[in-house]
This record gives C-alpha cells, structure tokens and sequence, in this order.
C-alpha cells in the first residue's frame, strides 16, 4: 500500500512583480491593456513517484529546484496546477514549527491551539500534555506567553506538538537545525522511533548524512524535475557529482601555482575497477597522474578527506608519512593506499595537493573536489570503524 | 448544499474553531487593562455622540433606544468586515505552511465577533430596559424572535467576511477601499436615525426607498428595533422581505467563491 502517490505532479508560479497584488494595479494594468502577465515558471514540472507505507525518503537537490513545494503539495497547502497527489492516512508536516503559535497566549494555550490546528483532539492533548512538555523540556515556562521565548524553544514546542499527534505520514523541511544538540539526538531519537512504528517520513534537508543515515530512499529534484530517485548514496553522489564537486554548485577550491598539475584523478576499489562508492573495510586506491612543467624538487603529496558535512576526518601527506618523493618533472604517477578503509558508510570528499617541501609553494590544489560514497557492509553502526574484540571470562 | 458542507466543516472542526475563537478572544482583550469593557464603552460613546450631534444638527431626535441598538449591530458588522480582511492575510504563515479547510479563519473572526456581541448585549438591554422603564414603557412581546435576528444577522456578518478574507488575498488595497465604503454604507444605513428620516425622500423617490429596505443592514437594524421597541413596526413590503432573504444568498455565494478562491491563497500571500 502506497502512503503518498504522486501523477504528473506539477506547480506553476505567476511572476510577480514586488509587493502583494493590488486591486489598483489590476485596473491599471487592465486599462493599460495587455502586459498584465509577466510571465510564469514551474516550480515543479511532471513529478510521480509511489513511497510505501513506512518508507523514509529524503529529497535533496540545490536551493530553488522545488523541493519545498514537493512538501507542500504533499501536504496539501499548495495547490497543484497539473497533476495530483494523493496520502493515505494522517499527515504532520514539520514544514514550520510553531507556525500559528499566538505571542500573546501562554504555551500552554499554545499547544492546545497548535494541536487543534493540526486536528488533534483536545482529550487526547490533555493525555499527552505532560509529554509535550517534557519533550520540549519547557516545563518551567509552559504558562509564559510564547513571544518571550527563544527561538530554540519555540520550535522545541512546535515540534514536541507535531510528533505528539501520531501521525501516519510526517513531513519534515529543514527544521531540526534549529534546536541545541541534545534537542536535535532527542528529535533523531523520535524519527528512529517513527520508523520504527512502520510510519512514512518524507524529508527534506541539505545535510546529506542524516539523509544517508535515515532514508531508504532518496529523491534528487533539480530545476523542478525529479532527476533520480533510488538508493541514497548513489542518489547522493549523483547529485554531488553533478550539481556540487568539481567546480560546482558547493564551495570547491582550485588553486596553485600549477607549476605541477594534477592531470587524472581515479578513485579504485581493490579490483582495481574505477568506482564512486566503496565498501568499508576493503582497501581504496586513488590513482593521481600529473605533470610538472619544472623541475621540482623533493615536491610533498597530500590528502584530505571530510564528511558530506564538512567535518574533517583525516589529513596526512608523504613527508608526514616519510615517503620522501626525490625530485619530479614531466608525467608521473603516484598511488595513494588506504588499506582497510576505516570510514563506515556515507558521502565524503578527497582534496588533493602538491606542495613543498617547506610548504612555502603551493602547486596545485583540490579542496573537495572528488567525491566518493562509502557503503557500509558491516553490522556495526557509526561513521568510523573501530578494530574492536570481545573478552568473556565467566565467574570469579 | 454549500450550507451543508458549511454545517458539517462546523462539526468537524469544532474544537479547531473553538480554539481560534479562543484565541481571537484572548488576544483581544489580553492586550488592555479594560480588555472586554471597550468593546462595549466604544459602541456606547459612539451612541451618545449620535444622539447629542442628531439633536443639535438636525434639531430632531431619535429615541435613545433606537440608536443604542443600531449602533451594537453595527459594530458587529464592522468588526466582521474588518476582521474578515486579515482573516488569512494575517495569518499568512499559517495558511502556507498547515493545512486545514481555509474558511475555519473568517468563519471563528466572525464566530468571536459574535460572542462578543452577545455578551455587549447584556449590557444594552439592561440600558434598554432602564431608558423604557424611566419611560414608563415595556419591552415589546416579539424579543422572543432576538435568536432568529441574530442567526440572521451573523449569516450576513460571515458572509461579508468572506468575502473580504478572500478579496484581500488577491488585492491587498482592499482595506483601503472598504474604509470608505464602510463609511459610506454607515450613513445610509438606519444606524444614527430610523426609517422615519427617509421618509420625505420615499415620498419623492418610492424606487429609490424601496432599494433602500433591499441594504440588508437596513433591515437587521430595523427587525432589531422592531422586536424590542413598542411603536416601531417593521416595514412588511416585498423589497424588506428581500433584505431578510438576501444574506442567505450572500453566504452561499460568499462560501462558493471563497472556496474556489482558496487554492491559490498559499501563492499569493
């Protein structure tokens, strides 16, 4: 059974001009005769898909490519012009936490509102109000008018309401960035429990790991069209690999004297197959040709690698790993090893460089520019593999 | 059938109304230390004045009575059509980001206008009741009829606010407009005088009164006065009858266009 099934979905936006539509600019523009329509452009253009019941799928893609309104035609405040969408079963959209919070009620009248709001009947929010609060840690300042919140704290309760309704579906749009760390583990913990229940997520975000790390699918939307769909690393490198490294959409760096270039880059697994997505545990090649115009001596190698999020996991290169190359020039080769391969699974960028041996030139430079995607093929959890044993002695 | 659906909306979502009548209560009044007392000191000031600048302009008087009761339906009225307008433009975050039928907003504006003016009717009729008792006069026998006047009243009130909730959406001058309008309607309705001044202009003009009974505030006012006061009759020609049929039609068509009109409200706000 289908939660959400979606035909020919498409959302076409008039373009206006600034400022909200008048009735004086409609006459005008009336009397003026033609010109009144200034255009159009579709914020989603032929879109189907079918998620099942208690699928969790995440959309990805460039600001502005429509994902946003993907979740509000899901949830059905935004009107198709073309196309249709239908859900089975209760929807909670997480698109904006607290939206109808009145500043002047308390939140504790705030939370009934916002539970109405969403067709959550009042006996059931009396049940779970000491919950709410709980979850939203709010318990001091539950009867304080909400406008003398934090922003934090408003969309803790914005979202300790949303979850508390039990929905069948739960929208989420790039909103659990909002709250501390201990809120954003509680939220996870929350989905987790979600998916566990057999519930459908359909959620947006632009940080790819949680993406990675709860979705069974993803979606990639680019300019209004849904351009993959599938498993989420190879969705993700996709999108990646078109919209984001190698001089793309994201904040990559090139740059360098050049008196040394990198020429080919190749990232190979241990068969020695060119590939984008490795598995944790077996080895990673990464085979760097280059060409130097000069001769350079005692020249220094260097690798980096972060997190789709920026986080920075290992750097090293062949002067700290005394590998010493003596002087280069014209072609070469040299081979990086990474044997096993310790990351779990996950999107990742490797930046290259030649530099040095004082460090003092820089040649050539890639910050983020090969991504590669891990798979993790292990039972354990987490983002790094730890060579870990056991040890049982029973008794005394 | 548009009453129909009107009604069972009503049904469904009940708690989500009472909450925002709630809500629209509570605000209103949170923000002032006489809170609920102005919405009745404000209709009551505006009486007074009335009555004094009507007997010093037009060196006639209208009962004192009279006034008082046009001037709380009126209010009522004018606070539908004003709160009706921000209905979803001021509610704009909502309205983009949560779903539920878009009516439920003009419809609990005017539902906390209502219980607003039910409760400023106390206050009136006990001022009545003084103002006839010092007459040596009674209370007319039809007061039984006030629930159908009022059911009559706050079908034309939330048909005006939705129409002004979905107007506003696409022409955001509305309000601007509807200040002067409302202006205007307010002195050719029998607020601050009864049906008796139009009388010399009936006499040289009959279309033009008998269109003037058709403005159905007109008639609210005048079906008031009519079921409280002793000696005001209520006129019983076709045009007046219109007027009492005519906020029925208005809320069917007010209801049909506001539906169609809500799909693009999440666009243009």
């Amino acid at each position: 059974m289908n939660a959400i099934e979606a035909r020919n979905l498409g959302k076409r936006y008039q373009m206006r001009g600034l400022g909200p539509p008048t009735l004086f600019g409609a006459l005008t523009r009336a009397l003026r005769g033609a010109g009144a329509h200034t255009g159009h452009f579709w914020a989603l253009q032929d879109v189907s898909f079918e998620i099942p019941k208690g699928r969790t799928v995440g959309v990805v893609g460039p600001n502005g490519s429509g994902k946003s309104s993907l979740l509000g035609l899901v949830a059905k405040t935004i009107t198709p012009t073309c196309g249709s969408v239908t859900t089975h079963g209760r929807i909670s959209s997480l698109l904006e936490l607290g939206a109808g919070f009145h500043p002047d009620l308390s939140g504790r009248e705030n939370v009934f509102l916002n539970a109405a709001i969403l067709g959550i009947a009042r006996e059931d929010v009396r049940k779970r109000f000491d919950h709410i609060v709980e979850f939203a840690g709010l318990r001091e300042f539950i009867d304080m008018p909400v406008k003398h919140y934090s922003s934090g704290m408003y969309v803790r309760l914005g979202f300790a309401v949303a979850v508390e309704m039990d929905p069948d579906i739960l929208l989420i749009d790039e909103v659990l960035a909002v709250g501390d760390v201990a809120f954003q583990l509680k939220c996870f913990d929350r989905i987790r429990d979600f998916q566990r229940k057999g519930k459908t997520l359909l959620f947006v975000s632009h940080a790819l790991q949680s993406v990675e790390e709860f979705c069974d699918e993803a979606f990639l939307i680019h300019h209004g069209n849904l351009v993959a769909a599938g498993d989420p690393p190879d969705v993700i490198l996709k999108y990646i690999r078109a919209y984001m490294g190698e001089g793309g959409y994201l904040y990559t760096q090139e740059f360098g004297t050049r008196e040394v270039e990198f020429t080919e880059v190749k990232i190979r697994n241990e068969k020695n197959e060119e590939v984008a997505t490795l598995e944790a545990g077996r080895p990673m090649y990464v085979d760097i040709q280059y060409r130097a115009h000069k001769r350079i001596e005692r020249p220094v190698f260097g690798f980096s690698v972060k997190t789709g999020n920026g986080f920075y996991v290992f750097g090293s290169n062949t002067q700290i790993a005394k590998y010493p190359v003596d002087s280069i020039e014209g072609e070469g080769a040299v081979r990086l090893t990474i044997d096993p391969l310790t990351l779990m699974q996950g999107n990742f960028f490797l930046s290259l460089s030649i530099h040095s041996w004082d460090h003092a030139v820089q040649y050539h430079r890639r910050e983020d520019w090969y991504p590669f995607v891990v798979k993790n093929i292990t039972d354990a959890h987490g983002l790094f593999h730890l060579n870990s044993a056991w040890d049982h002695r029973a008794g005394g | 059938m548009a009453m129909i659906e009107l009604w069972h909306m009503l049904k469904d979502r009940r708690e989500l109304i009472q909450n925002l009548v709630a809500r629209e209560l509570k605000s209103r009044y949170k923000g002032s230390v006489l809170g609920f007392l102005w919405s009745i000191l404000t209709p009551l000031f505006m009486a007074f004045i009335y009555v004094f600048f009507l007997r010093l302009l037009a060196g006639r008087g209208v009962p004192t009575e009279e006034i008082i009761i046009g001037v709380f339906a009126w209010q009522f009225t004018a606070m539908c059509v004003n709160g009706g307008m921000t209905a979803i433009t001021g509610n704009a975050n909502l309205v983009k980001k949560v779903y539920f039928p878009r009516v439920v907003m003009p419809l609990s504006v005017t539902l906390a206008n209502l219980v607003n003016f039910l409760l400023s009717l106390v206050v009136q009729f006990a001022i009545i009741l003084i103002l006839l008792h010092l007459r040596g006069a009674h209370i007319h026998m039809l007061i039984v009829l006030l629930p159908a006047v009022i059911l009559l009243h706050l079908v034309f009130n939330l048909a005006l606010a939705m129409f002004m909730a979905g107007a506003n959406v696409y022409f955001r001058d509305t309000q601007h407009l509807v200040g002067v309008l409302l202006s205007a309607w307010f002195f050719v309705s029998p607020v601050m005088y009864n049906l008796s001044f139009v009388e010399r202009a009936a006499a040289q003009w009959p279309v033009l009164t008998s269109l003037y009974v058709v403005n159905p505030m007109a008639v609210i006012i005048t079906a008031y006065r009519a079921i409280t006061l002793p000696g005001v009759a209520f006129p019983c020609t076709t045009e007046a009858v219109a007027g009492l049929v005519l906020p029925l039609v208005l809320l069917v068509l007010a209801y049909r266009s506001f539906q169609r009109a809500q799909h693009n409200f999440a666009d243009m706000l």
